[in-house]
């Protein structure tokens, strides 16, 4: 407003950060944490129940273990969820990348090559996904729903009964060998999560993936290629399957048969919906998942030595992917609708009224606490003014229930005369 | 689509709709199959597929309803086990109740199971995929335990309730006389009650029939549970039809259910779909499911190529809307 100059210098120095500063009590109560306190839960309530065993030696490393042949599929899954999508041919992928590295390494191909091909034939696995869903327009549920079944049912021609039985050494090595204490598979899930959080936190990539997910159709606007992001995401999908089976068929003491893993992806799904990625697309984080899959793998092994079998087991886990998805619903905006419906029945204007007159209490009694604590003035001005306050509080309550009884009055009205208008016609 | 249609022939219009081209495809499947194995090409042999394979259109009627709200549904092969279990080891242990009951129960139990889908997802607007995956692995669980991991065997049934699936009325099965029972009630529901509608309107424009005064919450959840209704149905009509039951019934039978719905043109985003086009998906599965069986040596191949033929029923699907897209601008063309 002072003049030409001053607008120019305020213009250039518009602060666009979104930002805000660390605060204790907020990252607290985030969703992370509270994972953290689930997984530290779980453990105290197994150290109870089985505490010679809790601490017995090598029993943490193998509970860790016990879950870690599904974690690479997490970690795919969780950018597959942030575009919206979802992905449930992982299971099959897995197998189906196994399947190849085993025929590989069966006739005599050196180890390398036969691992790579496992992880290449996932990638291609995954490029058929996202060929159809990014640049056919297929809707990914139906496409993954179908390939799962047709890549199954290619490891079922190709192996019919039979089992591979013929892995390279390293596998079983990644599944089940511990460094200094720490289980391989932990050092080697973390590392690849780590990547992880930079492409998705740090890289232009990542958060054009949240931008996808949030709005696919701005995103296309503001210039961002949504096919060929979505396309590279499924890929990646593919070659996380590839990566999966090392630890899968390791798990499996070096063995496949096309029966074997069917259940994954819904496991992988589970923990990345546990761990607050959003199946809308667009919300999340690469630190709950990675959290939420010890609490799984803490959670089966828990249920496991308390005597709960498979079957409530799994029960258990649709319980939790509910319980996951309900509780960022239950919000406050659930509250004010049930609220409206059963308080004020279904009328706007009387939860508008109801909500201003609690809002002027509010600050008619903020008033009354200055006017008490101001030292200014002496005593019978303040019994005054907050006499005066309290009045206006009352009459303001008393307003406020005459005219929602009014107004509750003539919508029973209105609704008695429109049932007429219409028994009439 | 046809708004002016009485410039057209009535051979392109033929040509034009879905279902001329799935029932040419159903015929040349026929003869096909008919070449291959002859003897077996007959009015019982195709009687007793249709037997086999009627629980699959009951589920995918019920399927329908879901995929027109645009949700979908991938419990009900959990809840065809539940209700067959709960029936089974119930008609086991009270051989002497009338069988008539079994069938209401197993309506009851799909019923309360669809319901729980449709509160998550109506009242509480969960994702559909996210909250069925949930409760599948929630009913399955419970059937599991319900069944305590037993398996119940012909002799264990009772006549009655096996009549249900296998009386033999006018030639062809029980079975067979209720799944056109209710692809009858369904043409009605869907095409001439205001509830019916409703499923349309809010599958194909959610914000706009909410506008229009829909309530959303209600149309889907009464989707879903009749959704939950046919399933059990289905599942006691499994069990009497095969005299065998154990809670391992019915595993990825959701996933046959959503190809017959997809062969049959039903949209997957919702708001489009006809019963006839899902009876005729129903009658083209079962042909292909009955005839892979039958052929030697080719029964490795049934899942591989049920995968198939859904991804390209869904490309000639999102094909058709395209191609339906184009020629309506070129009509618009025309008329100015």
């Amino acid at each position: 407003m002072s003049g030409e100059k001053n607008v120019k210098t305020t213009a250039s120095v518009r602060d666009l950060t979104v930002k805000q500063g660390f605060k204790l009590s907020k990252f607290l109560v985030s969703w992370e944490m509270v994972l953290v306190y689930i997984l530290i839960l779980i453990n105290i309530v197994l150290m109870i129940a089985k505490t010679n065993l809790y601490f017995s030696h090598g029993t943490i490393q193998a509970i860790i273990q016990s879950g870690m042949d599904v974690c690479p599929l997490v970690l795919g899954m969780i950018f597959i969820l942030m575009l919206g999508d979802i992905d449930v041919s992982i299971a099959s992928t897995m197998i189906f990348a196994s399947m190849i590295t085993g025929l590989c390494y069966q006739s005599g191909i050196p180890t390398v090559i036969a691992v790579l091909a496992g992880v290449l034939s996932g990638a291609l696995c995954g490029a058929f996904n996202g060929f159809f869903v990014a640049y056919i327009g297929m809707p990914a549920v139906i496409v993954t729903i179908a390939t799962s079944m047709l890549f199954r049912g290619i490891v079922k021609i190709v192996l019919d009964v039979n089992v591979l039985k013929e892995f390279p050494v390293f596998y079983t090595t990644v599944a089940w060998a511990n460094l200094a204490m720490i289980p391989l598979a932990l050092i080697i899930f973390l590392v690849m999560a780590a990547v992880f959080v930079f492409v998705l936190h740090k890289s232009n990539f990542g958060r054009k993936l949240y931008i996808i997910g949030n709005n696919p159709v701005c995103a296309e606007y503001s210039g961002i290629n949504v096919k060929r992001i979505k396309m590279i995401v499924f890929v990646l999908m593919g070659v996380m399957c590839g990566v999966a089976s090392i630890f899968f068929v390791g798990r499996m003491g070096g063995s496949v048969s096309s029966t074997m893993g069917t259940g994954y992806e819904m496991t992988a799904i589970a923990i990345c919906v546990l761990g607050g990625v959003s199946t809308n697309g667009g919300k999340g984080k690469v630190y709950g998942p990675v959290i939420a899959t010890l609490i799984m793998a803490f959670l089966t092994y828990t249920l496991g030595l308390l005597d709960v079998d498979a079957n409530t087991r799994k029960i258990v886990t649709g319980m939790i992917l509910i319980i996951a998805v309900l509780i960022p619903n239950i919000n406050r905006q659930l509250v004010a609708n049930i609220k409206l419906k059963v308080v004020y029945k279904g009328n706007k204007n009387v939860e508008a009224l109801n909500n201003r007159t609690v809002n002027e209490v509010k600050r008619l009694k903020e008033t009354i606490l200055e006017v008490k604590r101001d030292k200014n003035l002496n005593a019978s001005d303040k019994a005054m003014k907050i006499k005066k306050c309290e009045d206006k509080i009352v009459v303001l309550k008393k307003k406020c229930k005459e005219q929602t009884a009014v107004w509750l009055l003539e919508q029973k009205e209105d609704e008695r005369s429109a049932k007429a208008r219409f028994n009439s016609k | 689509m046809n708004s002016n249609g009485k410039k057209k022939s009535f051979v392109s219009k033929m040509a034009e709709s879905r279902n001329f081209g799935l029932v040419f495809s159903l015929v040349v499947l026929l003869i096909i199959a008919a070449i291959i194995t002859p003897s077996l090409f007959s009015l019982g042999s195709i009687i007793s597929m249709l037997q086999n394979n009627a629980v699959y259109g009951l589920l995918a009627i019920g399927e329908m309803f879901v995929i027109l709200t645009a949700g979908i549904d991938i419990s009900i092969g959990a809840i065809l086990s539940l209700s067959g279990v709960i029936c089974c080891r119930l008609m086991a242990e009270n051989p002497t109740v009338p069988a008539i009951v079994w069938v209401l129960l197993s309506l009851v139990v799909g019923a309360l199971c669809g319901a729980v889908n449709g509160v998550l997802v109506g009242y509480f607007k969960m994702v559909p995929m996210i909250a069925t995956l949930g409760t599948m692995y929630a009913f399955r669980g419970i059937s599991f335990l319900f069944s305590g991991g037993q398996w119940w065997f012909p002799h264990q049934f009772t006549e009655g309730y096996l009549k249900f699936a296998t009386l033999r009325i006018l030639g062809a099965p029980a079975i067979l006389w209720i799944v056109i029972a209710v692809f009858i009630l369904a043409i009605l529901f869907l095409g001439y009650t205001p509830k019916g509608r409703r499923i349309y309107a809010i599958g194909t424009n959610r914000e706009s029939s909410q506008i229009a005064g829909i309530k959303e919450g209600r149309v889907v959840f009464l989707a879903m549970t009749l959704c939950g209704m046919l399933a059990g149905l289905a599942g006691m009509l499994y069990t009497a039809n095969y005299a065998t039951c154990s809670y391992s019934i019915g595993e990825s039978y959701e996933m046959t259910a959503i190809a017959i719905c997809i062969l049959g043109g039903v949209s997957i985003s919702g708001g489009k779909g006809k019963v006839d086009g899902v009876i005729i998906g129903f009658l083209m599965m079962s042909v292909i499911t009955y005839f892979i069986s039958l052929l030697p040596g080719l029964s490795v191949w049934s899942d591989a190529i049920q995968g198939a033929i859904i991804i390209a029923a869904v490309a000639l699907n999102v094909y058709m809307e395209r191609s339906a897209e184009k020629r309506a601008l070129k009509e618009r063309g025309d008329l100015i």
